[in-house]
């Protein structure tokens, strides 16, 4: 090593370092999606949120500074088929009159036993706030980043399906959710 | 019983297909028109879900019925003018096509509305149809006046049967009734008709 690339390398450092000790700090830019997949009748079928924002603090250096804060107006979903996208944010589901919002803030983030990052965070939806963990996928590009997520609930635990709609053997329980945010620097 | 058909009755077989599927069919048709006046609720989509799934239980009876044909006789027609022969047989014809059509058309319905189909919640099958909300439209139309059309052909197809029965008093219907048989000594059979 030459004295000089020594020299640049403590720089680079110097320079580093204060963006290591704080997350960057994120809004979501247009190209960004939030959805879910369910199943009905055995047959899945993926539904996306038009209205959510989102204020994403993330550096994969640093990840005990992260944080995600995501709220969504369910009464915005749509999933290709009309009845069903009428029947959502009614009584029957999501309720939106009354919870217009679903928010997700993050409690910490972990590594999985294969190395990828977990968020650990709380979802209330529906008026009902459970744990739920999101599988992340950070990737940083020119203009920010690309953040990906996934994960998977139990509409049940949130009420989403009251009375009769509480049937699992047509509409199923589980739900994946998904998220590809553009971030852009706040 | 016997497994295939004789000249003076029907097969257990056929006569299980025959009367089966009438059961089904207008079963189901009844079951349709009861079902439509529901409330929008998961019921209704739970009823709708059986309609299909017996639909298409006669979709699959129709296909096993036909292999059976190909492998039985049939005993022949009655004495009659040649043209209420012709008649019985286009009849008869008409009845097949529109048990084919109507499961068909109605699963067509199905995936141009959008709709899963699911057997019994058991396996699912695939659309017909790319999803089409005009062409739902109308083939839920199609769906529904083919089977007031074979109501039609049913008033032709029992009334033959009774006309048979009761004014020409011979064995259409006696040797097609689940545990009817020819009351006439035909020189065919086997000697055990009384």
């Amino acid at each position: 090593m030459t004295l000089s690339t020594r020299r640049l390398s403590a720089l680079a450092v110097a320079l580093a370092l204060p963006f290591a000790a704080s997350a960057a700090d994120y809004k979501v830019g247009p190209g960004s999606t939030l959805g879910f997949s369910g199943k009905f009748q055995g047959q899945q079928f993926d539904g996306s949120f038009g209205k959510f924002d989102a204020a994403i603090s993330y550096d994969p250096a640093n990840l005990a500074t992260a944080k995600f804060d995501v709220s969504v107006d369910v009464a915005t979903a749509k999933t290709g088929d009309g009845d069903r996208d009428k029947a959502l944010p009614t009584a029957d589901f999501f309720d939106a009159s009354k919870f217009p919002k679903a928010h997700f803030v993050t409690t910490g983030f972990t590594k999985d036993a294969k190395g990828n990052v977990v968020a650990n965070g709380t979802l209330t939806l529906h008026g009902v706030s459970k744990p739920v963990q999101l599988k992340v996928v950070f990737n940083p590009n020119a203009g920010g980043a690309r953040l990906s997520v996934t994960g998977s609930l139990k509409r049940l635990d949130f009420g989403v399906g009251s009375g009769e709609y509480k049937d699992t053997g047509t509409i199923a329980d589980d739900v994946l959710v998904n998220g590809s945010l553009n971030l852009l620097p706040n | 019983m016997p497994t295939r058909s004789e000249p003076t009755r029907w097969s257990t077989v056929a006569k299980t297909f025959h009367w089966l599927m009438a059961l089904l069919i207008l079963g189901n048709g009844a079951f349709a028109l009861w079902m439509d006046g529901l409330k929008p609720s998961l019921n209704k989509i739970n009823m709708f879900a059986l309609h299909k799934s017996i639909g298409l239980t006669v979709l699959a009876l129709f296909v096993l019925r036909l292999a059976w044909k190909m492998f039985d006789r049939r005993p022949p027609d009655e004495p009659a003018p040649r043209w209420q022969q012709f008649a019985a047989h286009l009849v008869h014809g008409c009845l097949y096509l529109l048990i084919v059509a109507i499961p068909l058309s109605g699963w067509a319905f199905n995936s141009a509305h959008g709709f899963p189909l699911q057997y019994f919640k058991q396996f699912n099958l695939p659309a017909l149809v790319e999803k089409n909300e005009e062409l739902s439209n109308t083939l839920g139309t199609v769906h529904v006046y083919l089977f007031w059309f074979l109501l039609l052909v049913l008033v032709a197809h029992i009334g033959g049967a009774l006309k048979h029965h009761f004014i020409d008093r011979d064995d259409t219907l006696r040797r097609m009734l689940p545990f009817g048989r020819a009351k006439r000594n035909s020189p065919t059979s086997s000697g055990d008709t009384p």
